[in-house]
């Protein structure tokens, strides 16, 4: 059996020329309907499995969505909702050898578009599970000021907020510092939001910004209890234990169980009580103060002394520390009474500092005390803090 | 008032076909033949990269409806699929047609050189159903040979429908099989280079103006249709300090040790299929897809079709060392179990396969040992591809400049150069014969070695140079006085230094006759005829002096800088003896 061609085509080489085009052209018309008919089989077929693909990665099984979503891949393999869907259930599925080709996926997804928000915040996820504060800083910056599909506003703080936990979970509070400070000019006037962003505050260890974003919170809402309380501890951390007394007196008003802010409150109460240094209290009250401070020095030295073994008697300072604090408190004992004079302008502060010793060095030795010794520490804190 | 004085008169019918006549006429004037086989070379680019587009399409569709897609490939159908598409195949190639068993480079090559560019279009169409049926079910072969027998077969078609001239038809397979291969693999520089390299095996500019002009129209109707997507999505690849080199150097070895492994698997066990009862041909094909399909079943589902999309992953870090040095050896023999069987499809593919995981293998292997080593898996995934090609297709060039053209990236070009020489080497030093010209004589043919002549000793002018004769001629001077310089030497031919340029030569016999004559007192220049003898260089091959040697007894070989300064002389038995030579101890070529 023999195949060939009936001879049509004249040899002449314009109409040979006219003819090839006219098949050209036939050709480009009919394989442009066969292709546009394949790709919208593949693409109906590529709908369904990234659906799929979807719906095991919401069942956090990432091994069938990735399966899924490959497959998608092979139906339609340019669709970035696919690849960008593919890269995230590769980085989120915790092996660490598919986090190249997530990345892979996501850099050729940026390339094309690097203003997208969405594929920006998810670079910059697999740079946060690499451990990469610069690149992952740079793509959570570049989400944030990218363009979101929807809701801006409040993708943005996410990015923003995604960024402060990665930030504080490097260790690096100063960074996050500054995108906190930057968070907070951006919340929407939501107390939610404002009683995350003082959680955040609260890491980072600035509990001046976050007692800001939990009175911001009470502003909006002023009967949330949380934020009640959050406002009570953060006054307290922050040192303004009136302000503390406050906010933990309402949060225990709202809330009659809250064991925790009850606590504070009772320390804050025994600080406010037992504070010679606060204003406005007569010289009486105050020399009050300073011997009752005194006393429970001894008290918790004697205690303390007691609880490590050390016999306080027959101990030398080069022994033990708390048995120079005992030589010293009773050197200084017998100044309680010159308090009244007032010749004696350096007097109570010589004799609290007696009193912070010993209280600082038996909480080292002892752990953290209660009641009044944790009051006194707790002002000794301020002082010094105050002195700096 | 009449104007018929200045209003022109009506024309004729005939008159008004004149013009367009005439027009057309000019038009034709125009084309000479050279200018139609270029302007053809593009229309065989357009129809190629067309039918190579629906080969892609049927491909995928015989995928996706015989085995679904394919990260969801599973169960019996990973088995019973190939198997039995392997029958149908095998049905198909034994019935309806006939020869397209193979890669299809050797065919096209066989037009070339055998049939005068003649490429059954039945071979072209049944290329194109049994291919898509077999790599689409899962048999392990690529499209890629495929891809440029029909542009190759498509070609010829139309150039036979043209009745255009023997030597332009002999060329046009060579036109369409690069305008194939460049739509195959979006890469019409590696396709141009190894259809210039493999198939034609010389580089002229007439030839080379129609392939890059077929393969660059193919390559933009493939773009046009399914998008300037890459095969592959390139990682990020690096090459720090030189003497990571040798890593590179140490995974052209371990390549070069495989292309040898693989090409020998396929030349020991073919022939001993060929040479099987007939009746078992119609079952080669299936049980090699069992086979294959097994191995996919029992874990290595990687392996089946061309496997472009695990290359990928490869490429990414998706595969421990361990799975890609078992996947580039199931690969091995899952290739040869289809390529042996007879089934239609090609090894570019596969090749890259098998190249890509064991780079990616030797070079985790490397790094785990040398943990300075800066290349990432996918660097040497690429480079590893490069390196089979380069053992296994014994295509140098090409093996170079796919990995290039495929990455888009040339700053692994020193890697990718070192590694495929060594690759390259080792594999010519172990096997002899590369593996295409081991096909065609395994198949009865023989068609030159393109490695063979690349590399053949060429004999040349100054192989068969004699010494510069002690007697040369002045033409300046008098017939008599060079009788008496004659008068006693041996030679009875003598060479004339004419003046200022050139060379003549007089006998003896003549010199004598001269003097006889009384003509001593004339200058030998002004008795001698005017033409000048033709000379030659000591570089040129001796086969250009097969021209003179008859016609003149003495051939004077000067030197290229200065034409008055004689290296020797050519005589018709010193180029004959030096043949003769030659032959006598050139090994007969194996066939």
């Amino acid at each position: 059996m023999s195949w060939s061609f009936p001879k049509l085509i004249p040899r002449s080489a314009p109409v040979i020329l006219l003819v090839l085009t006219l098949a050209a052209a036939t050709g480009f018309a009919a394989v442009s309907h066969l292709v546009a008919r394949f790709t919208a089989n593949q693409q109906s077929r590529g709908r369904k499995l990234y659906a799929q693909g979807l719906a095991e990665a919401s069942a956090n099984r990432y091994d069938d969505a990735i399966n899924a979503f490959r497959a998608a891949l092979t139906c339609e393999p340019t669709n970035s909702q696919y690849q960008l869907s593919l890269a995230r259930a590769l980085r989120d599925s915790n092996d660490p050898n598919r986090l190249d080709e997530a990345e892979s996926y996501l850099i050729a997804l940026w390339q094309r578009a690097p203003q997208d928000a969405a594929v920006n915040l998810a670079l910059a996820r697999v740079a946060a599970h690499r451990g990469s504060i610069d690149d992952a800083t740079r793509y959570y910056h570049n989400a944030m000021y990218g363009v979101w599909d929807s809701d801006p506003d409040a993708n943005r703080s996410k990015a923003r907020i995604e960024l402060i936990q990665f930030l504080l979970k490097q260790g690096t509070p100063n960074k996050a510092a500054s995108e906190l400070m930057a968070l907070a000019t951006a919340l929407p006037p939501d107390p939610v939001a404002h009683l995350q962003a003082a959680q955040l505050f609260a890491q980072a260890k600035d509990y001046a910004g976050e007692l800001v974003q939990y009175e911001e919170a009470l502003r909006l809402d002023p009967a949330n209890s949380a934020a009640l309380a959050g406002a009570g501890e953060a006054a307290y951390r922050s040192g303004d234990y009136a302000t503390a007394h406050r906010y933990l007196q309402a949060a225990v008003n709202a809330n009659p169980q809250d064991a925790d802010s009850r606590l504070l409150l009772a320390t804050t109460d025994l600080i406010l009580r037992n504070n010679p240094f606060q204003s406005h209290i007569s010289d009486v009250e105050r020399n009050r103060r300073i011997t009752a401070a005194f006393t429970q020095a001894e008290k918790r030295l004697t205690e303390c002394a007691q609880q490590t073994g050390v016999d306080l008697k027959t101990a030398t300072p080069a022994a033990s520390p708390l048995a120079g604090l005992q030589s010293l408190w009773t050197e200084a004992k017998p100044d309680l009474t010159r308090l009244r004079s007032p010749a004696e302008t350096d007097l109570p502060d010589a004799l609290m500092d007696v009193v912070f010793q010993v209280e600082q060095q038996t909480a080292v030795t002892c752990g953290q005390p209660q009641g009044l010794d944790l009051a006194l520490l707790l002002i000794s804190h301020k002082r010094e803090v105050a002195s700096r | 008032m009449s104007n018929s004085s200045t209003t022109r008169p009506a024309a004729t019918p005939a008159a008004r076909f004149q013009t367009p006549r005439r027009l057309f006429s000019t038009v034709e004037g125009v084309f000479n033949e050279e200018l139609f086989f270029l302007i053809l070379s593009v229309f065989i680019g357009i129809f190629a990269g067309m039918a190579v587009v629906c080969f892609r399409l049927a491909i995928d569709w015989m995928h996706l409806a015989l085995l679904g897609p394919l990260p969801q490939t599973h169960g019996w159908r990973l088995f019973a699929v190939p198997a039995v598409a392997g029958l149908v195949v095998a049905a198909l190639v034994i019935h309806v047609f006939p020869g397209i068993r193979g890669s299809g480079v050797n065919q096209t090559k066989a037009a070339l050189y055998i049939f005068n560019g003649f490429i059954p279009f039945r071979t072209a169409i049944g290329k194109f159903i049994c291919s898509a049926i077999a790599i689409g079910s899962g048999q392990s072969l690529g499209p890629e040979d495929p891809s440029l027998q029909i542009g190759a077969g498509i070609a010829s078609a139309l150039g036979r429908q043209l009745e255009i001239s023997r030597e332009k038809l002999r060329l046009m397979a060579p036109v369409g099989a690069a305008a194939g291969l460049a739509a195959a693999f979006n890469a019409p520089i590696s396709a141009v280079l190894f259809v210039i390299e493999e198939v034609i095996g010389r580089w002229s500019a007439g030839i080379l103006g129609s392939v890059v002009l077929s393969a660059v129209s193919s390559v933009v109707v493939v773009r046009w249709f399914l998008g300037s997507e890459p095969l592959f999505r390139i990682p990020v690849t690096t090459f720090k300090r030189p003497t990571e080199l040798i890593a590179y150097a140490v995974l052209g070895i371990v390549g070069g040790l495989a292309s040898v492994a693989f090409a020998k698997s396929i030349g020991y066990l073919r022939p001993r299929l060929n040479a099987l009862p007939r009746w078992t041909q119609y079952f080669q094909p299936a049980l090699a897809g069992l086979l294959i399909g097994l191995i996919a079943f029992l874990g290595a589902p990687q392996i089946i079709g061309a496997g472009y999309d695990s290359m990928d992953q490869a490429m990414h870090g998706q595969y421990a060392w361990k799975v890609l040095a078992v996947l580039a050896v199931l690969k091995i023999l899952a290739t040869t179990l289809s390529f042996v069987s007879g089934v239609p499809g090609g090894m570019f593919a596969p090749t890259l396969f098998i190249g890509a995981m064991l780079g990616g293998a030797v070079g985790d292997v490397e790094r785990h040992f040398f943990p300075h080593l800066t290349g990432s898996t996918g660097t040497y995934v690429l480079v590893g591809m490069g390196v089979l090609f380069a053992g296994f297709l014994r295509v140098p060039m090409t093996s170079v400049f796919m990995v290039l053209e495929v990455s888009g990236n040339y700053e692994i070009v020193v890697p990718v150069i070192v590694a495929n020489t060594f690759s390259y080497l080792i594999s010519r030093s172990l096997q002899t014969v590369p593996i295409f010209d081991m096909l065609t004589r395994q198949d009865g043919l023989i068609l030159p070695s393109l490695e063979e002549d690349r590399e053949e000793a060429i004999l040349r002018v100054e192989d068969a140079m004699l010494p510069v004769p002690p007697t040369i001629l002045s033409a300046e001077d008098y017939v008599d006085a060079n009788a008496r310089r004659v008068h006693d030497s041996t030679d009875s031919n003598f060479l004339v230094r004419m003046h200022p340029s050139g060379w003549n030569i007089i006998s003896r016999d003549q010199l004598q006759r001269l003097f006889r004559e009384g003509k001593g007192e004339h200058t030998l220049a002004s008795v001698l005829p005017p033409q000048s003898l033709p000379t030659l260089y000591p570089d040129l091959p001796l086969d250009s002096a097969l021209r003179y040697v008859n016609d003149y007894p003495l051939v004077p070989v000067v030197n290229r800088a200065n034409s008055r300064h004689l290296e020797g002389v050519i005589s018709r038995d010193s180029v004959f003896k030096k043949y003769g030579s030659q032959n006598s101890v050139e090994a007969p070529r194996p066939t």
